[in-house]
Protein backbone atom coordinates (compact mmCIF):
# COMPACT_ATOMS: atom_id res chain seq x y z
CA UNK A 1 0.00 0.00 0.00
CA UNK A 2 2.81 2.26 0.97
CA UNK A 3 4.65 1.62 -1.90
CA UNK A 4 1.67 2.76 -4.27
CA UNK A 5 1.54 5.80 -2.46
CA UNK A 6 4.77 6.42 -3.34
CA UNK A 7 4.87 5.60 -6.63
CA UNK A 8 1.86 8.13 -6.63
CA UNK A 9 4.50 10.87 -5.53
CA UNK A 10 6.97 9.43 -7.72
CA UNK A 11 4.61 10.39 -11.02
CA UNK A 12 3.40 13.35 -9.01
CA UNK A 13 7.00 14.96 -9.12
CA UNK A 14 7.46 13.60 -12.85
CA UNK A 15 4.47 15.76 -13.60
CA UNK A 16 5.39 19.12 -11.62
CA UNK A 17 9.42 18.19 -13.25
CA UNK A 18 7.40 18.99 -16.93
CA UNK A 19 5.59 21.82 -15.70
CA UNK A 20 8.71 23.15 -14.51
CA UNK A 21 10.89 22.44 -17.98
CA UNK A 22 8.46 24.63 -19.52
CA UNK A 23 8.69 27.57 -17.06
CA UNK A 24 12.22 27.29 -17.47
CA UNK A 25 11.92 27.26 -21.03
CA UNK A 26 9.54 30.08 -21.26
CA UNK A 27 11.22 32.13 -19.07
CA UNK A 28 15.04 32.10 -20.07
CA UNK A 29 14.73 34.68 -22.77
CA UNK A 30 13.16 37.28 -19.60
CA UNK A 31 15.82 36.08 -17.14
CA UNK A 32 19.09 35.70 -19.50
CA UNK A 33 21.70 37.94 -18.98
CA UNK A 34 24.00 37.47 -21.70
CA UNK A 35 20.80 37.80 -24.16
CA UNK A 36 21.58 40.70 -26.92
CA UNK A 37 19.61 43.08 -25.86
CA UNK A 38 22.04 42.95 -22.71
CA UNK A 39 24.96 42.68 -24.46
CA UNK A 40 24.08 46.00 -26.66
CA UNK A 41 23.40 47.85 -23.41
CA UNK A 42 27.28 48.13 -23.09
CA UNK A 43 27.58 50.08 -26.86
CA UNK A 44 25.89 53.20 -25.13
CA UNK A 45 22.45 54.62 -24.17
CA UNK A 46 19.03 53.50 -25.86
CA UNK A 47 17.33 55.87 -28.94
CA UNK A 48 20.97 55.93 -31.14
CA UNK A 49 22.72 53.54 -33.20
CA UNK A 50 26.11 52.30 -31.89
CA UNK A 51 28.61 51.35 -34.22
CA UNK A 52 29.62 47.75 -32.92
CA UNK A 53 33.58 46.86 -33.60
CA UNK A 54 34.42 44.55 -36.57
CA UNK A 55 34.65 41.13 -35.13
CA UNK A 56 37.96 40.18 -35.06
CA UNK A 57 39.48 37.75 -33.04
CA UNK A 58 39.62 38.22 -29.78
CA UNK A 59 37.26 41.51 -30.06
CA UNK A 60 33.42 39.96 -30.97
CA UNK A 61 30.78 42.01 -30.26
CA UNK A 62 28.03 39.38 -30.06
CA UNK A 63 28.69 35.55 -30.40
CA UNK A 64 28.75 34.76 -34.39
CA UNK A 65 28.89 38.12 -36.22
CA UNK A 66 29.88 37.96 -39.43
CA UNK A 67 33.53 39.35 -39.74
CA UNK A 68 32.76 40.43 -43.37
CA UNK A 69 29.92 43.03 -42.15
CA UNK A 70 29.72 46.27 -40.32
CA UNK A 71 27.71 46.37 -37.45
CA UNK A 72 25.26 49.23 -35.92
CA UNK A 73 22.36 48.50 -33.56
CA UNK A 74 19.77 50.18 -31.68
CA UNK A 75 17.66 49.38 -28.60
CA UNK A 76 14.39 51.62 -28.92
CA UNK A 77 11.52 51.65 -27.23
CA UNK A 78 8.17 52.30 -28.80
CA UNK A 79 6.27 53.65 -25.70
CA UNK A 80 6.29 57.14 -26.43
CA UNK A 81 5.16 56.83 -30.14
CA UNK A 82 6.53 55.53 -33.05
CA UNK A 83 10.20 55.57 -34.60
CA UNK A 84 12.04 56.40 -37.50
CA UNK A 85 15.29 54.74 -38.81
CA UNK A 86 16.87 56.92 -41.57
CA UNK A 87 20.68 55.91 -42.80
CA UNK A 88 22.18 56.62 -45.88
CA UNK A 89 24.31 53.70 -46.74
CA UNK A 90 26.18 52.34 -49.10
CA UNK A 91 25.96 50.58 -52.96
CA UNK A 92 25.88 47.21 -51.86
CA UNK A 93 24.58 44.58 -49.72
CA UNK A 94 23.40 46.29 -46.87
CA UNK A 95 20.46 44.83 -45.00
CA UNK A 96 18.57 45.49 -41.10
CA UNK A 97 16.72 43.42 -38.79
CA UNK A 98 14.45 44.34 -35.96
CA UNK A 99 14.34 42.22 -32.95
CA UNK A 100 11.72 42.15 -29.65
CA UNK A 101 13.03 42.60 -26.49
CA UNK A 102 13.81 38.93 -25.98
CA UNK A 103 15.91 38.56 -29.24
CA UNK A 104 13.34 37.35 -31.79
CA UNK A 105 13.34 38.25 -34.84
CA UNK A 106 10.06 40.57 -36.32
CA UNK A 107 11.38 42.13 -39.29
CA UNK A 108 14.28 42.46 -41.84
CA UNK A 109 14.61 43.39 -45.32
CA UNK A 110 17.68 43.96 -47.43
CA UNK A 111 18.65 46.31 -50.01
CA UNK A 112 17.66 44.69 -53.36
CA UNK A 113 13.94 44.09 -51.03
CA UNK A 114 13.75 47.55 -49.80
CA UNK A 115 14.40 48.86 -53.92
CA UNK A 116 16.32 51.78 -52.20
CA UNK A 117 19.89 52.55 -51.53
CA UNK A 118 18.63 54.39 -48.04
CA UNK A 119 17.22 53.22 -45.17
CA UNK A 120 14.10 54.89 -43.99
CA UNK A 121 11.85 53.32 -41.62
CA UNK A 122 9.33 53.72 -39.25
CA UNK A 123 8.52 51.49 -36.63
CA UNK A 124 4.91 51.60 -34.44
CA UNK A 125 2.90 49.58 -32.62
CA UNK A 126 -0.80 48.40 -33.80
CA UNK A 127 -2.04 51.10 -31.63
CA UNK A 128 -0.15 53.59 -33.41
CA UNK A 129 -0.39 52.27 -36.67
CA UNK A 130 -4.17 52.60 -36.66
CA UNK A 131 -3.58 56.60 -35.61
CA UNK A 132 -1.17 56.94 -38.51
CA UNK A 133 -4.03 55.49 -40.63
CA UNK A 134 -6.36 57.71 -39.09
CA UNK A 135 -4.29 60.65 -39.73
CA UNK A 136 -2.10 60.18 -42.63
CA UNK A 137 1.19 62.12 -42.53
CA UNK A 138 1.97 63.11 -46.23
CA UNK A 139 5.81 63.29 -45.60
CA UNK A 140 5.54 59.27 -44.81
CA UNK A 141 4.88 58.17 -48.10
CA UNK A 142 8.96 57.83 -48.71
CA UNK A 143 9.22 55.43 -45.70
CA UNK A 144 8.99 52.10 -45.27
CA UNK A 145 6.46 51.79 -42.54
CA UNK A 146 5.97 48.16 -40.32
CA UNK A 147 4.03 47.34 -37.53
CA UNK A 148 5.51 44.90 -35.13
CA UNK A 149 3.86 43.59 -31.88
CA UNK A 150 6.39 44.39 -29.02
CA UNK A 151 7.09 48.04 -26.97
CA UNK A 152 10.91 47.58 -26.62
CA UNK A 153 13.44 45.83 -29.61
CA UNK A 154 16.07 47.00 -31.58
CA UNK A 155 17.57 47.01 -34.74
CA UNK A 156 20.30 46.08 -36.47
CA UNK A 157 22.24 47.46 -39.65
CA UNK A 158 24.67 45.09 -41.02
CA UNK A 159 26.67 46.53 -43.99
CA UNK A 160 29.10 44.16 -46.49
CA UNK A 161 32.19 45.26 -46.31
CA UNK A 162 34.38 43.86 -49.29
CA UNK A 163 37.66 44.55 -48.28
CA UNK A 164 39.39 46.21 -45.35
CA UNK A 165 39.77 49.63 -47.32
CA UNK A 166 36.17 50.09 -47.49
CA UNK A 167 35.61 49.54 -43.63
CA UNK A 168 36.16 53.54 -42.70
CA UNK A 169 33.36 53.94 -45.31
CA UNK A 170 30.99 51.48 -43.81
CA UNK A 171 31.15 52.66 -40.35
CA UNK A 172 31.69 56.33 -41.20
CA UNK A 173 27.76 55.78 -42.49
CA UNK A 174 26.76 53.60 -39.82
CA UNK A 175 27.75 56.44 -37.46
CA UNK A 176 25.63 58.43 -39.02
CA UNK A 177 22.54 56.24 -38.92
CA UNK A 178 19.75 57.85 -37.03
CA UNK A 179 17.32 55.54 -34.57
CA UNK A 180 15.31 58.77 -33.58
CA UNK A 181 14.69 60.57 -36.58
CA UNK A 182 12.07 62.93 -36.41
CA UNK A 183 8.67 62.20 -37.79
CA UNK A 184 6.47 64.71 -39.76
CA UNK A 185 3.78 66.31 -37.72
CA UNK A 186 -0.04 65.05 -39.59
CA UNK A 187 -1.16 67.25 -42.16
CA UNK A 188 -4.21 67.40 -43.66
CA UNK A 189 -5.92 66.87 -45.66
CA UNK A 190 -4.45 63.46 -46.44
CA UNK A 191 -3.32 63.01 -49.81
CA UNK A 192 -2.45 59.56 -49.85
CA UNK A 193 -2.22 56.35 -47.83
CA UNK A 194 1.28 56.05 -45.81
CA UNK A 195 3.40 53.65 -47.74
CA UNK A 196 2.20 50.40 -45.71
CA UNK A 197 4.82 46.97 -46.06
CA UNK A 198 4.50 44.20 -43.84
CA UNK A 199 7.04 41.11 -44.41
CA UNK B 1 6.55 11.43 8.87
CA UNK B 2 5.94 8.96 5.62
CA UNK B 3 3.87 11.90 3.93
CA UNK B 4 7.01 14.32 4.14
CA UNK B 5 9.66 11.60 2.79
CA UNK B 6 7.34 10.97 -0.10
CA UNK B 7 6.62 15.22 -0.82
CA UNK B 8 10.60 15.11 -0.71
CA UNK B 9 11.01 12.46 -2.96
CA UNK B 10 8.58 13.94 -5.39
CA UNK B 11 10.03 17.80 -5.25
CA UNK B 12 13.89 16.35 -5.96
CA UNK B 13 12.40 14.42 -9.27
CA UNK B 14 10.54 17.68 -9.80
CA UNK B 15 13.49 19.43 -9.67
CA UNK B 16 15.96 17.13 -10.97
CA UNK B 17 13.82 15.97 -13.85
CA UNK B 18 12.31 19.42 -14.93
CA UNK B 19 15.67 21.59 -14.73
CA UNK B 20 18.00 19.00 -15.77
CA UNK B 21 15.67 18.06 -19.14
CA UNK B 22 15.73 21.84 -19.79
CA UNK B 23 19.48 21.95 -19.30
CA UNK B 24 19.91 18.86 -21.62
CA UNK B 25 17.73 20.42 -24.47
CA UNK B 26 19.43 24.43 -24.31
CA UNK B 27 22.65 22.26 -24.57
CA UNK B 28 22.68 20.47 -27.45
CA UNK B 29 21.56 21.64 -31.16
CA UNK B 30 18.52 23.05 -31.78
CA UNK B 31 16.14 20.46 -32.51
CA UNK B 32 13.30 21.86 -34.28
CA UNK B 33 12.74 22.92 -37.96
CA UNK B 34 16.43 21.83 -38.95
CA UNK B 35 17.16 21.68 -42.79
CA UNK B 36 20.29 19.49 -43.45
CA UNK B 37 21.88 19.47 -46.96
CA UNK B 38 25.22 17.24 -47.34
CA UNK B 39 26.73 18.42 -44.11
CA UNK B 40 25.44 21.57 -43.72
CA UNK B 41 22.45 22.50 -41.49
CA UNK B 42 20.39 25.57 -41.45
CA UNK B 43 17.52 26.67 -39.23
CA UNK B 44 15.42 28.34 -41.61
CA UNK B 45 12.65 29.77 -38.60
CA UNK B 46 15.07 30.92 -36.27
CA UNK B 47 15.25 34.27 -38.31
CA UNK B 48 10.87 34.97 -38.46
CA UNK B 49 8.91 35.71 -35.61
CA UNK B 50 7.65 32.04 -36.16
CA UNK B 51 10.83 30.63 -33.86
CA UNK B 52 9.90 27.75 -31.65
CA UNK B 53 10.41 28.80 -27.48
CA UNK B 54 13.46 26.41 -27.60
CA UNK B 55 15.12 28.43 -29.92
CA UNK B 56 14.17 31.75 -28.44
CA UNK B 57 15.49 30.33 -25.11
CA UNK B 58 18.45 29.20 -26.73
CA UNK B 59 19.13 32.59 -28.65
CA UNK B 60 18.82 34.06 -25.45
CA UNK B 61 21.34 31.93 -23.56
CA UNK B 62 23.95 32.58 -26.18
CA UNK B 63 23.89 36.49 -26.77
CA UNK B 64 23.46 35.15 -30.53
CA UNK B 65 21.67 37.29 -33.41
CA UNK B 66 20.03 35.28 -36.03
CA UNK B 67 19.61 35.96 -39.15
CA UNK B 68 16.28 37.54 -39.96
CA UNK B 69 14.70 35.93 -43.37
CA UNK B 70 14.79 38.99 -45.37
CA UNK B 71 18.47 38.87 -45.09
CA UNK B 72 19.81 35.57 -45.71
CA UNK B 73 19.86 31.95 -44.21
CA UNK B 74 23.08 30.79 -42.59
CA UNK B 75 24.05 26.88 -42.84
CA UNK B 76 26.38 25.46 -39.88
CA UNK B 77 29.03 22.16 -40.39
CA UNK B 78 30.71 20.81 -37.31
CA UNK B 79 31.01 17.40 -39.46
CA UNK B 80 32.53 16.64 -43.14
CA UNK B 81 31.01 14.36 -45.61
CA UNK B 82 31.96 11.11 -43.63
CA UNK B 83 30.43 12.63 -40.71
CA UNK B 84 33.22 12.91 -38.72
CA UNK B 85 33.84 16.11 -36.88
CA UNK B 86 35.94 18.85 -37.91
CA UNK B 87 39.24 18.66 -36.53
CA UNK B 88 41.79 21.18 -36.44
CA UNK B 89 44.68 18.05 -36.81
CA UNK B 90 43.19 17.51 -40.22
CA UNK B 91 43.47 19.43 -43.42
CA UNK B 92 39.58 19.53 -45.56
CA UNK B 93 39.12 20.43 -49.43
CA UNK B 94 35.43 22.47 -49.41
CA UNK B 95 34.86 22.27 -53.15
CA UNK B 96 31.72 22.77 -55.12
CA UNK B 97 28.94 25.63 -55.66
CA UNK B 98 26.60 27.03 -53.09
CA UNK B 99 23.18 27.46 -53.18
CA UNK B 100 22.02 30.38 -55.06
CA UNK B 101 22.61 33.81 -53.44
CA UNK B 102 23.71 37.40 -54.32
CA UNK B 103 26.69 37.13 -51.26
CA UNK B 104 27.94 34.63 -49.28
CA UNK B 105 30.66 34.51 -46.86
CA UNK B 106 32.72 30.89 -45.29
CA UNK B 107 34.05 31.66 -41.78
CA UNK B 108 35.64 29.48 -39.39
CA UNK B 109 34.97 29.56 -35.54
CA UNK B 110 36.96 27.46 -33.34
CA UNK B 111 34.96 24.84 -30.86
CA UNK B 112 33.53 27.63 -28.45
CA UNK B 113 32.66 29.64 -31.41
CA UNK B 114 35.11 32.17 -31.54
CA UNK B 115 37.35 33.44 -34.52
CA UNK B 116 41.09 32.35 -34.43
CA UNK B 117 43.85 34.64 -34.15
CA UNK B 118 46.26 33.24 -37.61
CA UNK B 119 49.48 35.22 -38.96
CA UNK B 120 47.22 34.95 -42.34
CA UNK B 121 44.78 37.56 -41.08
CA UNK B 122 41.81 35.78 -42.72
CA UNK B 123 38.80 34.41 -40.66
CA UNK B 124 36.93 34.36 -43.98
CA UNK B 125 36.05 34.41 -47.42
CA UNK B 126 33.32 35.88 -49.71
CA UNK B 127 32.10 35.07 -53.17
CA UNK B 128 33.80 38.06 -54.61
CA UNK B 129 37.51 37.61 -53.67
CA UNK B 130 37.42 33.88 -53.41
CA UNK B 131 39.48 31.49 -56.48
CA UNK B 132 37.04 29.92 -58.63
CA UNK B 133 38.22 27.39 -61.38
CA UNK B 134 37.12 27.84 -65.18
CA UNK B 135 33.64 26.26 -64.51
CA UNK B 136 32.54 28.88 -61.35
CA UNK B 137 33.13 26.51 -58.33
CA UNK B 138 35.73 26.69 -56.02
CA UNK B 139 38.08 25.12 -53.79
CA UNK B 140 38.72 26.18 -50.10
CA UNK B 141 41.55 23.96 -48.07
CA UNK B 142 40.85 24.62 -44.54
CA UNK B 143 44.21 23.55 -42.47
CA UNK B 144 46.61 24.38 -39.82
CA UNK B 145 49.30 24.70 -42.89
CA UNK B 146 50.01 27.03 -45.76
CA UNK B 147 47.55 25.69 -48.35
CA UNK B 148 48.54 27.13 -52.31
CA UNK B 149 44.80 28.98 -53.81
CA UNK B 150 41.87 29.63 -51.05
CA UNK B 151 43.22 28.77 -47.70
CA UNK B 152 41.19 29.09 -44.74
CA UNK B 153 43.61 28.48 -41.49
CA UNK B 154 42.70 27.14 -38.51
CA UNK B 155 44.93 27.29 -35.25
CA UNK B 156 43.05 25.01 -32.96
CA UNK B 157 43.99 20.61 -33.00
CA UNK B 158 40.51 20.34 -31.79
CA UNK B 159 37.32 20.84 -33.40
CA UNK B 160 36.10 23.43 -35.11
CA UNK B 161 33.17 24.94 -37.45
CA UNK B 162 32.24 26.05 -40.82
CA UNK B 163 29.22 28.67 -41.41
CA UNK B 164 28.38 29.70 -44.62
CA UNK B 165 25.98 32.52 -44.72
CA UNK B 166 23.96 33.32 -47.83
CA UNK B 167 22.71 37.03 -48.11
CA UNK B 168 19.45 37.67 -49.91
CA UNK B 169 18.72 34.23 -51.03
CA UNK B 170 15.43 32.56 -52.66
CA UNK B 171 15.95 30.12 -50.01
CA UNK B 172 15.28 32.41 -46.88
CA UNK B 173 11.87 33.68 -46.53
CA UNK B 174 9.41 30.59 -45.96
CA UNK B 175 9.70 28.59 -49.17
CA UNK B 176 10.45 25.08 -48.90
CA UNK B 177 14.13 24.25 -49.25
CA UNK B 178 14.49 21.36 -51.38
CA UNK B 179 17.35 19.74 -53.67
CA UNK B 180 19.67 22.43 -53.69
CA UNK B 181 23.93 21.98 -54.12
CA UNK B 182 25.84 22.69 -51.21
CA UNK B 183 29.49 22.48 -51.08
CA UNK B 184 31.34 19.14 -50.22
CA UNK B 185 33.75 18.82 -47.20
CA UNK B 186 36.28 16.19 -47.63
CA UNK B 187 38.67 14.95 -45.45
CA UNK B 188 42.31 15.29 -47.41
CA UNK B 189 44.41 13.56 -44.47
CA UNK B 190 45.05 14.31 -40.78
CA UNK B 191 49.35 14.96 -41.23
Amino acid sequence: MSVIRTLLYVIGGLLLGGIIHIAVILLMPDFANRDAWTSLGRFGQDGAFHLLPMSEPGTEPLPYLDPQMAYAACRFSLEDGPIRIKAAMPEDFWSIAVFNRRGSNVYSLNDRSAERADIDLVIATPVQMAQLRENPIAALDQSIVIEVPITRGFALIRSFVADPTLVGRAETMLRAASCSAELPSADAPPPADPGDEKQ
Amino acid sequence: MRLLINLAIAIAIAVIVGFGSAALVLDRERMFGAVTRGAWTAWPDTGSADADPYTAAMLARTGEVPLGAGEGLAFSADADDQGSRLNGGCTYRITGQTPPARLWTLTVYDGDGHLMENPAQRTVFHSREVLRHENGSFTIAVSRSAQPGNWLPVTTEDRFRLILRLYDTPLAGGATIGAIVVPAIERVGCP
